[in-house]
C-alpha cells in the first residue's frame, strides 16, 4: 500500500481560537473546542451558525483565517491534505454518493486510488457492506440512483469506513431522511458506534438525535460556541437562554419541580432483597439462578446496601457475609421531588439510588434512565 | 472592373437568393409551430423528423431537389427553405414548451385562455430560443445559397465552382471572399442585436 | 439480391429495384461508401481527440476557454464550401482538405460540450470527492471527465453529422465518396443516380446519427436523471 494513515487513533482535536469569515461575515469566530479521543461529539446550532464550516476546517476543505486545528498535537496545515482527508472519514446529508459510479465502485474508490487489487477492494467492499446491514450481493453492482435515501446514506457511512479511519466527519448524516428511517438509522447507528470505537464529529439539527447519539454536545450560535457538555450538563445547567432553548428545557422540564421520584422510578421485585447475614457463596448462586447483576440488603444500622454480582464473585469463599461487602445507596423517599434527588446523585457520583414508599424499597432511580426518559 | 462589377452582381443574387429561402422558412416555420402547440402527438412528430432530417448532409437535400422540383432559381429556394425550416421550428418549439409548468399554472389561475397564455407567458419566454434559431437559419441560409449554384441557383457559388472547374484562383477568391464577409457580417450583426433584444430580466440567466 | 422474394412480383417495385441495381453498379456505390465511411472515421476520430483535448486545455486555462470558444464559432460561421475552397491551396485536392475540414467543423462541439461538461460538474459531487481525498488530478479523471461524459457524446453526436456533411462536401473536390457520385448524378442529370445515391447517404447519415444517439441516451440512463 502507497499509503500510510497520519494517526491510527485520535488522542484530540482541539481548535484554538479559530476564525473563519466570508466577506465582513463571520463564518466561525474565535472558537475553542476539545474534541476527547473515542468520544462522539455534537455539533448543534441553527442554520448557518457555522456548524459545517467548523466541521469542515478539521479535515481542511476550510482553511481558518486564524487560529490552530490541531489532531494529536500536530497542526493539520502541517498535513497534506489530500493525506489527511484519506485518514478522516467524511458523510454528508444526500447527495453523497457519485452517480456514475456503483455502489462497489463508490465504497472501493479511495481504495482503488491506493493501488489495492480488485479482490482485496471486493473482499472489503462486502465486509463494509455487511456492516452497514445491506446484503452485498444485491447492492454491489447498483447506481445510487436505484437505491433508497436511507439506503444511500448506509452506502455513505460504508464509503466513510473504506479506509478504516480512526476520526469520523458527518454532517447532518440522517438530515434529509423522513422521520421513521431516521430513528432506524439513529438506533443501527448507536449499536455501531461501540463497535467502531472511533472519534465522531456530527452535525446535526436535531436535538432528539444529539442527545440520543452524542457523548458530548457542543452548541453554536451566530459562529461561535455557546456552551459544550454531556446532554444532562446542558439540561440541568444550560449557561444561557439559547442553550434551554435549543434543549427544550422551558418546555419539557418546567414541570421537573413538579415531578416526584416515584414518577420516574423503575419498579422493584421483593426477589432483590437477601439477607445481610447471607455468606457470599451462597448468595452466589441464589443471584445467578435469579439472573441478578445486583442485590440489596437491610443493614442493622437502617439504611441500605447494594451488592453488585462481581463484588460477590470476589468475595467468593472467604467467608464474608453479604453484611461485610455490601457498598452503601443513596436511598429517596418516593415523594421526593426529582429534581433534587438528581442534583444529589450527580454530587454523589452515583447513577442508581434506591426509592422507598414508608418503610418499603419499592423502586430504583437510574439517572440515565430518568433522562431518557424526559427526552 | 468587370470583375467588381460581376462580384457585386453576384452578391446581390446570392443575398437575394438566401433571404427569399430564409423568409419563406420562417413563413412556413411559423404555423407548422403554432398547430402543434395544439396537438402534443404532432408536435413530438414535428421534433423527431427535425432532429431525423438534420442528420441528412445538406448535399443530399439540395441535390435530390432537382429529380423532384427541377432545377433553377426556385428549386434552390425550396432547398434552402427545407434546411432552414428545422432549426427555427425546433428551436421555436423548444422555447414554446420549455416554461416552467408553474407558470403555466398560475396563469390559467388568474383566467388567462389558452391563445393569451401563448401570447403572453409562452412566446416571451421562447423569444431567445426563437432568436437563436432564426440566427442560426440565417447563416445556413447563407451556406447552402452557395451549393445550390449547383443545381442553377447562380450567385456567389456560381462563381466559385466556374473558378473551381477552370483552376482560376482569382475567380474562386471572388467568390469565396464575399460568402465569408457575409457569414461574419450576420454572425456579428445577429449578436449585437440579440443582446440589444434580450429583455433585462434574461440576460444574467445566460 | 434483388431479384427474390415476391416484392419484385410488383411492377413498380421492380422497376425501383433495378433502377437501384443500375446506380449502385455503374457508380460504383460500394466503393464509395467504402471511402466515404474511411474519411468520416478518420475525421471524427481526430476531431474527438483535438476536440476533448482542447477541450480539457480550455478548462485548465479558463483564460483561453473565450477566445478559443469564439475562435473556433467563427470557422463555424463560415459556409463549408467556402472552408473547403480555402483549405485546397494548402491540402491540394481530394480527401485532405475534406477531412481537415471536416475536423475543423467538428472540433466545435465536442470542445464545447467538454469544457461546458468539465465545468458545470455539481459542486456537492466535486466537494465530496475532495473530502474523501482525491487530489485535483483524480477529480478531473475520476469525477468530472465521467459526470461530463454525457455532454461530451452529445457533442460527438453533433460532430458525426457535422462530419458527414462535409465529407459528403467532398465529392466536389475530388475526395470521392458518395459526395463524387452525387455530383456525378447532378452533371449527367441523371435523377435515379441522384435519387438513389441522395437517399442512401441520408439514411447512412441517419444511422449514424441514431447510433450516435443511441450511445448518448445509455449514458446518460446509466447516470440516472442528471443531465
Ligand atoms: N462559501 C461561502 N461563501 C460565503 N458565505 C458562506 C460560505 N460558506 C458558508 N457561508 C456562510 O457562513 C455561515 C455559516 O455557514 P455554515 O455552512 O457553517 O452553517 P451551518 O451551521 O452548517 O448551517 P446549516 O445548518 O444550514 O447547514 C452562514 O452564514 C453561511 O451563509
Ligand atoms: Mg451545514
Amino acid at each position: 500500500m502507497k499509503f500510510k494513515k497520519l494517526f491510527n487513533r485520535i488522542e484530540s482535536i482541539k481548535l484554538e481560537s479559530v476564525t473563519k469569515s466570508y466577506g465582513d461575515r463571520f463564518a466561525v469566530r474565535d472558537l475553542d473546542l476539545e474534541v476527547r479521543g473515542g468520544e462522539l461529539m455534537i455539533l448543534i446550532g441553527r442554520s448557518g451558525s457555522g456548524k459545517t464550516t467548523t466541521l469542515r476546517m478539521i479535515n481542511r476543505l476550510i482553511e481558518p483565517d486564524s487560529g490552530r486545528v490541531s489532531i494529536n498535537g500536530a497542526n493539520v496545515e502541517d498535513f497534506d491534505p489530500v493525506r489527511l482527508r484519506r485518514s478522516i472519514g467524511y458523510v454528508i446529508q444526500n447527495i453523497g454518493l457519485l452517480p456514475h459510479l456503483n455502489v462497489s465502485g463508490n465504497i472501493g474508490l479511495i481504495l482503488k486510488l491506493e493501488g489495492w487489487d480488485q479482490a482485496k477492494i471486493r473482499e472489503r467492499v462486502s465486509e463494509l457492506l455487511n456492516f452497514v446491514s445491506l446484503p452485498p450481493k444485491s447492492f454491489m453492482d447498483r447506481y445510487p440512483h436505484q437505491l433508497s435515501g436511507g439506503q444511500q446514506q448506509r452506502i455513505g457511512l460504508a464509503r466513510a469506513l473504506a479506509m478504516d479511519p480512526p476520526l469520523l466527519l458527518m454532517d447532518e448524516p440522517f438530515g434529509a431522511l423522513d422521520p421513521l428511517l431516521r430513528t432506524q438509522l439513529q438506533d443501527e447507528f448507536c449499536k455501531i458506534k461501540k463497535e467502531l470505537g472511533k472519534t465522531i464529529v456530527f452535525v446535526t439539527h436535531d436535538i432528539n438525535e444529539a442527545f440520543k447519539l452524542g457523548d458530548r454536545v457542543a452548541i453554536m450560535d451566530n459562529a461561535s460556541l455557546v456552551q459544550v457538555g454531556t446532554p444532562e450538563e446542558l439540561i440541568f445547567e444550560p449557561s444561557n437562554e439559547l442553550v434551554s432553548e435549543i434543549v427544550d428545557s422551558k418546555r419539557k422540564y418546567r414541570h421537573m419541580e413538579a415531578l416526584k421520584v416515584r414518577d420516574m422510578m423503575q419498579s422493584l421485585d421483593s426477589g432483590y432483597f437477601l439477607e445481610g447475614n447471607m455468606p457470599a457463596e451462597i448468595a452466589l448462586r441464589k443471584m445467578v439462578d435469579a439472573g441478578l447483576e445486583v442485590a440489596f440488603v437491610f443493614k442493622e444500622s437502617g439504611t441500605v446496601g447494594k451488592i453488585p454480582l462481581n463484588e460477590v464473585l470476589k468475595a467468593g469463599n472467604t467467608g464474608k457475609s453479604l453484611n461485610d461487602i455490601s457498598k452503601s445507596l443513596l436511598v429517596f423517599p418516593a415523594d421526593a421531588s426529582l429534581f433534587e434527588a438528581l442534583t444529589q446523585l450527580k454530587e454523589e457520583g452515583e447513577s442508581m439510588a434506591l426509592v422507598l414508599g414508608g418503610e418499603m424499597p419499592v423502586g430504583l432511580l437510574f439517572s440515565d434512565r430518568v433522562l431518557q426518559g424526559l427526552v | 472592373m468587370v470583375i467588381s462589377a460581376e462580384i457585386l452582381q453576384a452578391t446581390l443574387e446570392h443575398f437575394f437568393l438566401a433571404y427569399t429561402a430564409l423568409l419563406a422558412g420562417i413563413i412556413v416555420a411559423v404555423p407548422l409551430v403554432l398547430l402543434s402547440l395544439y396537438s402534443e402527438r404532432l408536435a413530438s412528430l414535428v421534433m423527431k423528423f427535425s432532429n431525423l432530417v438534420q442528420a441528412v448532409p445538406s448535399f443530399a437535400v439540395v441535390a435530390v431537389v432537382v429529380p423532384l422540383i427541377g432545377i433553377g432559381f426556385t428549386p434552390a429556394v425550396i432547398a434552402i427553405m427545407l434546411r432552414v425550416l428545422l432549426p427555427i421550428v425546433k428551436n421555436t418549439y423548444i422555447g414554446l414548451f420549455n416554461v416552467d409548468p408553474a407558470l403555466i399554472d398560475s396563469a390559467k389561475g388568474i383566467g388567462l385562455t389558452e391563445f393569451q397564455i401563448i401570447r403572453n407567458v409562452r412566446l416571451p419566454n421562447a423569444y431567445p430560443a426563437i432568436f437563436a434559431g432564426v440566427k442560426f437559419a440565417a447563416i445556413l441560409a447563407n451556406s447552402i445559397a452557395v451549393l445550390t449554384a449547383l443545381i442553377g441557383g447562380g450567385g456567389l457559388g456560381s462563381m466559385i465552382f466556374e473558378g473551381l472547374t477552370n483552376f482560376n484562383t482569382a475567380k474562386i477568391l471572388a467568390g469565396t471572399l464575399p460568402v465569408i464577409a457575409i457569414a461574419l457580417f450576420l454572425d456579428f450583426s445577429f449578436s449585437v442585436l440579440e443582446h440589444r433584444l434580450t429583455p433585462e430580466y434574461l440576460k444574467n440567466e445566460t | 439480391m434483388w431479384n427474390g422474394g415476391c416484392l419484385s412480383e410488383i411492377p413498380i417495385i421492380n422497376d425501383v429495384l433495378t433502377e437501384v441495381q443500375r446506380v449502385w453498379d455503374t457508380q460504383l456505390l460500394s466503393l464509395r461508401t467504402l471511402e466515404h465511411l474511411y474519411m468520416f472515421t478518420i475525421a471524427l476520430f481526430v476531431s474527438i481527440l483535438i476536440g476533448i483535448a482542447v477541450g480539457v486545455l480550455i478548462y485548465r486555462s479558463p483564460k483561453l476557454a473565450d477566445p478559443v470558444l469564439n475562435g473556433l464559432n467563427v470557422v463555424e460561421t463560415i459556409p463549408d464550401v467556402a472552408l473547403l475552397v480555402l483549405l485546397l491551396p494548402i491540402f491540394g485536392i481530394g480527401a485532405g482538405p475534406t477531412v481537415a475540414a471536416s475536423i475543423l467543423y467538428s472540433i466545435l462541439p465536442i470542445t464545447r460540450n467538454t469544457y461546458t461538461g468539465l465545468a458545470n460538474v455539481p459542486r456537492e459531487y466535486v466537494e465530496i470527492a475532495e473530502a474523501l481525498g482525491l487530489n485535483p488530478g483524480e477529480v478531473l479523471m475520476r469525477v468530472r471527465f465521467p459526470l461530463a461524459l454525457p455532454l461530451i457524446a452529445g457533442g460527438i453526436r453533433i460532430a458525426v453529422v457535422f462530419t458527414m456533411g462535409v465529407v459528403t462536401l467532398g465529392g466536389l473536390i475530388a475526395a470521392g465518396g458518395l459526395g463524387a457520385a452525387l455530383q456525378n448524378g447532378i452533371q449527367l442529370y441523371d435523377m435515379g443516380t441522384i435519387l438513389v445515391t441522395g437517399a442512401w447517404v441520408g439514411l447512412l447519415a441517419v444511422i449514424l446519427d441514431g447510433g450516435a444517439g443511441v450511445i448518448e441516451n445509455r449514458l446518460k440512463v446509466r447516470y440516472g436523471t442528471w443531465s
